[in-house]
């Protein structure tokens, strides 16, 4: 257990090396190239955030994206009462809303738009997780709720135009104020702002990792019942990490906006919530690291294929997924770790013994995985 | 006052009454151990005191407090401990992180996120040497042997710490010597935690037992000590069949 938590700081020390120093040099300081990965680096938040509740607890929450899409458009939402200064928001204008929302109204402070970016999220996942976690639901059962409410919320916000911007979004955002700075989103202060909350984030998962949160965590993904029988209420462990889970997908929203400067839709799609699954299956999900780089190398290839092979690209993101699922269902991380206890063993006796037990007792969740 | 009163306690499951009007009271620090043929409800009942089925009749009193309709998180909090029949360890985690998860004084949340996760080890270290698995506090929980297994949610079972421990076929897979020794941790246990054992090894009841309940299709055949339990006529025809 010490080991294992040298081993994370020690990977903790590196990854933020990498981040922080590494690819602006490997990037020349190029503000077109820091944006691009602070947006990868965004959604290494998100990947993570899933790998709490999915890795850690085994609950795998498809509807990430519309936690996600909440702290996008709250951010989104600041930037443009900042852009229209006193005037209504232009889009408003062109559906005939007369005057400003009451739910916009508190987004002109900053203050405030941080905290429902973080709260809202964590409030809305709560509820869901309170319903279904006191019901003692589990298994498939919560990916398809969280799946269908995913699917009815962005329904919600397409469909309410004259408040949301309905399929176009929130565009013309102003650029943000924090504190007197004005952020340049290819500038290298933004991409330090994105790092240093990955790194936060980060940070904030493994200690959850490996405090006695995180242990009860993983005792209640195997063995749900016996847990309960040692005096843990079960329901109110899912539902914490199931709120902190959709406040860091709230977080990487707000940080999100900030890159692309709009909000969209889309951000609240179902494909876009199974590519946050697929980040954080082709990291590790049992490792908030690895699920962190896994969503930076999947988005990194998928930024270089889909400029190589503009049609096809999807379709070798399929094949890679396949792949993954099949021959490394622990990940990227999973197959660092067999290579390690083979190196250490000499043989692979080490490795048959640590990765059988972790497959064969979940078959529900390696079929949720397809 | 007995620590745990079960009385005229009833469970249907689709028709079959498991568990059909049985009542018994156990003593504080006593241990005893429940018999009888397959599909008395000797299992059931436990799973009725501990929370793991709701009973459709009847009461179960622990310490005073009414508890039949708690739920099971509740029950363990009151200090009811549970092994079970099919050792039910935490095979994905390691022997250390079983005992810390075992190890439930305080069971809330908040306790548990300013804690590290293994942050109980001064207090289950020694109980892992009681087993003689301390050489294994780093294996996956998954690697033992069966015996080893056993050993282990016994182990668990007295980090824990439940004064009542309602204990299913704790030596089903042992051999002679462990189950010796396991009857040994037993009487030791009953100094300050009260004990119920369904078990079918004679010898161990023999050793461990300070009062014998006899279930026979759900209800009980006789109650005693052990010689009065081995010269009883019902017993003898409930086993034999004739």
């Amino acid at each position: 257990m010490t080991n294992k938590l040298y081993y994370d700081l020690a990977a903790l020390v590196i990854f933020a090396l990498v981040i922080v120093l590494g690819v602006p040099a490997l990037m020349g300081f190029d503000g077109f190239e820091l944006n691009t990965f602070a947006r990868y680096l965004a959604l290494a938040i998100v990947s993570l955030a899933l790998a709490l509740s999915w890795g850690s607890a085994g609950l795998l929450n498809l509807g990430q994206a519309a936690t996600f899409g909440m702290g996008s458009y709250a951010m989104a939402m600041h930037l443009k009462l900042k852009a229209s200064g006193t005037a209504l928001p232009d889009f408003m204008g062109w559906n005939n809303v007369p005057e400003l929302p009451t739910l916009w109204i508190p987004f002109h402070s900053l203050g405030f738009t941080l905290l429902a970016g973080l709260l809202v999220p964590a409030f809305v996942g709560g509820l869901i997780a309170i319903f279904m976690f006191r019901a003692r639901i589990a298994g498939v059962f919560v990916a398809i709720i969280t799946l269908a409410f995913l699917v009815a919320f962005q329904l919600v916000v397409i469909e309410q135009q004259g408040i949301t911007g309905g399929q176009n979004g929130l565009t013309g955002l102003a650029p943000l104020s924090l504190m007197g700075w004005t952020v340049d989103t290819y500038g290298i202060g933004f991409y330090y702002l994105v790092a240093g909350c990955l790194m936060a984030a980060v940070t904030l998962g493994l200690y959850l990792t490996h405090s006695k949160f995180g242990l009860i965590l993983r005792a209640i993904r195997e063995d749900t019942d016996r847990t309960r029988f040692f005096g843990y209420n079960v329901a109110n462990y899912q539902t914490l990490i199931f709120c902190i889970s959709a406040a860091l997908a709230g977080w990487a929203g707000m940080l999100y906006t900030l890159v692309l400067e709009f909000a969209s839709p889309t951000y609240m799609s179902v494909s876009f919530s199974l590519a946050i699954v697929i980040w954080c299956a082709v990291g590790g999900r049992d490792s908030v690291i690895a699920a962190a780089i896994g969503a930076i190398l999947v988005n990194l290839l998928e930024g270089r294929l889909s400029d190589v092979f503009v049609e096809g690209w999807h379709l070798m993101l399929g094949v890679i997924f396949v792949l993954v699922v099949m021959f490394m269902p622990r990940g990227l991380h999973g197959l660092i770790g067999d290579l390690w206890q083979v190196l250490r063993h000499g043989t692979n006796k080490g490795r048959k013994l640590s990765s059988a037990p972790t497959m064969s007792p979940q078959p529900v969740k390696s079929g949720q995985e397809r | 006052m007995s620590q745990l009163q079960v009385s005229n306690l009833q469970v249907d499951f689709g028709g079959l009454r498991a568990v059909d009007g049985l009542s018994f009271e156990v003593a504080r620090g006593e241990i005893l151990c429940l018999l009888g043929p397959n599909g008395a409800g000797k299992s059931t009942t436990l799973d009725l005191i501990c929370g793991k089925t709701q009973p459709t009749g009847g009461s179960i009193r622990f310490e005073g407090t009414e508890i039949s309709h708690l739920l099971e998180f509740r029950r363990a909090r009151l200090g009811i401990g549970r092994k079970f029949q099919v050792p039910s360890v935490y095979k994905e985690l390691t022997v250390a992180e079983n005992m810390s998860v075992a190890r439930s004084r305080q069971p809330g949340i908040w306790h548990a996120l300013t804690r590290f996760a293994l942050s109980d080890g001064h207090a289950t270290v020694p109980i892992l040497a009681r087993v003689g698995l301390e050489a294994k506090a780093d294996d996956l929980a998954g690697n033992l042997s069966h015996g080893e297994t056993q050993w282990l949610e016994i182990a668990m079972l007295i980090a824990q710490d439940s004064r009542l421990i309602l204990m299913d076929e704790p030596t089903a897979g042992m051999t002679i010597q462990e189950t010796e020794r396991t009857a040994e941790i037993f009487r030791a246990l009953s100094a300050s935690h009260t004990l119920i054992v369904v078990e079918h090894d004679m010898s161990f009841v023999r050793t461990v037992a300070d009062r014998i309940v006899v279930m026979n299709r759900g209800a009980m055949l006789a109650e005693g000590t052990i010689e009065a339990i081995e010269t009883n006529e019902d017993v003898k025809t409930a086993y034999l069949g004739h």
